[in-house]
């Protein structure tokens, strides 16, 4: 699927509604991926395709929207501190753990990354709703970036968090937990 | 007496401040998804507040629930906002959102708790 003229994009998906069923109660890994250059305009469009993509395959509106709001804010610290032109968007649904893994990989530079390795400490450091409230009243105080977007991924959405760092790569992964039918 | 003030429409971003008596409602719709939100909302946010004060107004409520998105850019600008009121309440901040929008759900009732004396969440279902 490409996304735009400097994007390349890959979408892999077999829609049949019997494979939708299917799908539901035995889901396949990594059924969607998608690679775009790092453009503040291409989110909002991952996020809308992410939050119906989901709602077909999972038949859980809030669920759904818990995903794409993810998506969107771990693409968004990805296009702001992406040191190459290079960002993109894993998703993936794993069968063995009943679970969505959102991921997000993008080339960083190490004073980024040792920025995230803190920010992960921190709002993992206490009960996740006296973190967000402690860092909304911060950010409030100062100028720039919010930083609000991992925690709110934590705990407005209920997902676990987990950084991956390899080399310069940085990977993200919002992992949400799949009710059993 | 109802008065239409100055509307913000920017980026798929509407908002349409009317004053109605004592109450300044404003209504928002479409999406806060830009980049740096603060630099218009901020400004906005600001004279908001600014005429609420001026016309003693008992209450501004923001009527969220058309709008589809708020990124975390855009949560903060309304944290400004709230911290600033807390700091010299002079109304309350009404924040109507609908219970079937998830991210409303999430993240209205949330703010409130920052200020709990001055912001009231109005959960409308629909």
């Amino acid at each position: 699927m490409a996304l735009g003229r400097n994007a390349c994009g890959r979408c892999e998906f077999d829609g049949s509604e019997e494979e939708l069923k299917q799908r539901r109660g035995d889901f396949l890994s990594d059924y969607v991926e998608m690679r775009f250059g790092p453009r503040w305009t291409y989110i909002s469009c991952v996020r809308k395709f992410v939050a119906s993509f989901f709602m077909i395959g999972l038949a859980d509106k809030e669920r759904a929207e818990q995903i794409s709001m993810a998506a969107s804010e771990l693409l968004e610290n990805a296009v702001k501190y992406a040191s190459e032109e290079e960002g993109y968007l894993k998703i993936s649904i794993q069968k063995q753990q009943n679970e969505v893994d959102v991921c997000v990989k993008n080339k960083a530079e190490s004073q980024h990354i040792n920025t995230l390795r803190r920010e992960f400490a921190l709002i993992h450091a206490g009960q996740p709703e006296t973190v967000y409230l402690k860092k909304m009243e911060e950010a409030a105080m100062t100028e720039g970036q919010s930083r609000l977007g991992l925690i709110r991924i934590l705990f407005e959405a209920g997902a676990r968090l987990r950084l991956d760092v390899n080399e310069g790569e940085v990977s993200i992964h919002a992992i949400f937990p799949l009710e059993t039918a | 007496m109802n008065e239409t003030l100055t509307p913000l429409t920017a980026e798929g971003l509407s908002i349409v401040p009317a004053v109605h008596d004592t109450k300044l409602r404003l209504t928002m719709s479409g999406a806060v998804e830009m980049r740096d939100p603060g630099e218009m909302l901020n400004p906005f946010w600001t004279k908001m507040d600014e005429e609420a004060r001026s016309r003693n107004v008992q209450s501004v409520e923001v009527d969220l629930r058309d709008l589809n998105f708020m990124n975390s850019s855009g949560i903060l600008t309304l944290v400004r906002w709230i911290t600033k009121l807390k700091a010299s309440a002079a109304y309350r901040l009404v924040l109507r959102y609908d219970r079937n929008v998830t991210w409303q759900r999430s993240s209205i009732p949330t703010l409130a708790k920052l200020a709990p004396n001055v912001v009231v969440p109005l959960e409308i279902n629909g």
